[in-house]
């Protein structure tokens, strides 16, 4: 074999190899999509100033409003009762009533029961009747107080958050139905701000899918974003700012309510 | 001409095998190993128990596990606190308990599963999940043959509501640093699981190496108490429904800690105080309709809330990715958030943008 053609094949292979590395690294190194952020802000001004929405989760659906028409219709024409009214046709106390207000808890989840609420001025009959019943089967007082809303009746415990699942979970399924694509839901934070990440560019809904209570009203955004590929950085300076006033930048439909009085 | 082509194709075939190799290592997942399980028929088959076997599964959870066991002596709240009685496995396995093949040797290697000894006068066992004494023994290899199914999503929406810090009106304390009795603020429960991980310091000993761990993570549930609070009884999955919290997974799972990133952030103090809102930074958590591949990541963005501007009047003054970017420059290494595994590399883009 002469020289030549051995240099020939030494380079060749390289050359090859070369090939098939490039080759290789190409098909598995194929850079993602691009994704896109919404800093979500939600505020609402009522009659003590504009306020921020705290702790409401939001949907993210695929899809324009005229594009998810009939969700949207389905989500206006939906009633919930108030927290108020539920917990007053179930007879609850006005105790009770104001601990749920006083957290804006939807159920008794919400928060840890504390001894003073259940003895003394502060305390709730119902939470002092489920934990003499929870002392007389556990015997210990601490874990009786920490396990109370055991031996609460079902409809105290979480009969409204229940009900108000209920109706996002129908919501939810006939948006699935309509929408390709998986949604997204998130909380917003004491500041009313939450973060939609990662999503794919596109035009989306963002709802509360039912009414938010807020002070004395109860408010449903329905609204339009067209998400384009970007970072957090980007949508942190950027936020999608949702309210109850007018705004001609932002496509929403904002129903507000005042919230009924109980019977 | 031949023989430079045969070549060829034996050196680009090599490269290819090379390169093939190369990507799958680098691909290749760290997947949990799975636990060595003696093969079925084999007598060392009874010294590991199985949940996932035809006749176990079979049965209901309750057969075996009465609940609560006797728990005001194991804990201070009624718990499935330890293992079956010897029922439970007498029942169907009476010949591996007391046939002679069994008898032979060290003694019925059944025993083992729950004992640490297989001998007739052996009362000592291995911990039930949470140790009930301080010196009791955990089983010496991971034998976890279960996952935990927990919707965060459904927990935040009944639990992260708003709970100020009562205040005293009568007073109003005027000082730069939180005096060491001052309750923090407790925005949004999340401490109703998440607690300061020094309240489990003396529970949970921890390998010295992973101190870290202890000191900046929150903790998170590790007894059915945080759980049997709402689900003891009427709100399912209620305490006899096991299957309801534990589901089996057929290969063995270990408890793995995230990966830390910026390692000299402090939940509690350290350098400052992180005062905000646990949602404020960790932007995904009320997403998360699982715990599985739940990974705590806050996004550099999140820091800029207060890391990029110190041109307020706070006290004490914030160090601001900008002047870290500077550090950079001159001594190759971020050092204020990350430890030098991290920190002696090139910011990522997510960095620069966050600055900016």
């Amino acid at each position: 074999m002469s020289v030549n053609s051995t240099r020939t094949a030494f380079f060749s292979a390289i050359f090859i190899g070369g090939l098939l590395t490039l080759s290789f690294a190409g098909h598995t190194q194929t850079p993602p999509a691009p994704r896109g952020v919404i800093r979500l802000k939600v505020r609402y001004k009522s009659a003590d100033g504009t306020k921020e929405l705290v702790r409401k989760r939001f949907f993210l659906i695929k899809g324009s409003l005229d594009e998810n028409k009939a969700l949207a219709d389905a989500i206006k024409q939906t009633t919930l009762i108030s927290r108020e009214c539920y917990y007053r046709s179930k007879g609850a106390s006005e105790r009770l009533i104001k601990w749920l207000d006083d957290n804006d808890c939807e159920s008794v989840y919400c928060r840890a029961i504390e001894e003073r609420e259940l003895i003394g001025p502060d305390a709730v009959p119902e939470f002092k009747s489920a934990y003499d019943l929870a002392l007389r089967q556990l015997k210990t007082p601490e874990v009786a107080r920490r396990w109370l809303p055991n031996y609460l009746p079902a409809d105290l415990r979480d009969g409204y958050y229940n009900l108000k699942q209920r109706t996002i979970e129908g919501l939810l399924k006939q948006a699935g139905a309509l929408s390709a694509k998986p949604l997204m839901s998130i909380m917003t934070d004491r500041k009313g701000t939450a973060y939609l990440t990662d999503i794919e560019p596109g035009t989306y809904t963002i709802s509360n899918l039912v009414p938010s209570e807020s002070d004395k009203s109860e408010i449903l955004w329905l609204c339009e974003r067209e998400v384009k590929a970007g970072d957090l950085s980007i949508a942190m300076r950027r936020p999608f700012i949702l309210s109850n006033e007018n705004d001609p930048k932002v496509k929403c439909e904002v129903i507000v309510r005042r919230l009924p009085v109980c019977n | 001409m031949k023989r430079p082509f045969i070549a060829v194709l034996t050196i680009a075939f090599a490269l290819a095998a090379i390169v093939a190799a190369q990507t799958r290592r680098g691909s290749r997942t760290n997947k949990p190993a799975t636990q060595n399980r003696p093969a079925r028929g084999t007598p060392a088959k009874y010294s590991a128990f199985l949940h996932s076997s035809d006749k176990h599964k079979s049965l209901a959870c309750n057969d075996c596990h009465k609940i609560p066991t006797v728990w005001n002596a194991k804990r201070d709240f009624p718990d499935v606190a330890d293992f079956p009685g010897h029922d439970a496995c007498v029942r169907c396995h009476r010949p591996q308990f007391f046939s002679r093949p069994a008898m032979s040797g060290t003694g019925p290697v059944i025993c083992t599963v729950c004992h640490l000894r297989a001998a007739p006068r052996e009362a000592a066992r291995f911990a039930f999940g949470k140790p009930n004494a301080g010196d009791q023994s955990a089983k010496p290899k991971d034998e976890r043959q279960f996952t935990i199914e927990f919707p965060h999503d459904k927990h935040q929406n009944v639990i992260a509501r708003l709970q100020s810090p009562r205040l005293d009106p009568g007073l109003l304390r005027v000082s730069f640093t939180p005096a060491p009795d001052e309750k923090r603020a407790d925005y949004n429960n999340c401490t109703i699981c998440h607690r300061r991980n020094d309240e489990l310091l003396s529970a949970q000993p921890l390998p010295a190496q992973d101190d870290q761990f202890r000191k900046f993570f929150k903790t998170v549930p590790r007894s059915h108490d945080a759980c049997f609070a709402c689900h003891w009884k009427n709100q399912k999955p209620i305490n006899n429904d096991c299957g309801g919290c534990h589901k089996t997974a057929s290969t063995f799972v270990p408890v793995l800690m995230p990966k830390r990133i910026s390692a000299k952030f402090s939940h509690e103090g350290g350098k400052g105080e992180h005062v905000m809102e646990c949602t404020t930074c960790h932007i995904n958590i009320t997403r998360a309709a699982s715990v599985r591949g739940l990974t705590p990541d806050v996004p550099i963005a999140a820091c800029t809330t207060c890391h990029k501007d110190n041109k307020k009047t706070t006290y004490p003054k914030v160090v601001t990715i900008e002047e870290e970017f500077a550090q950079y420059k001159t001594t190759n290494a971020c050092a204020y958030c990350h430890a030098p595994d991290v920190g002696s590399k090139k910011p990522p883009a997510s960095h620069e943008a966050a600055a900016q």
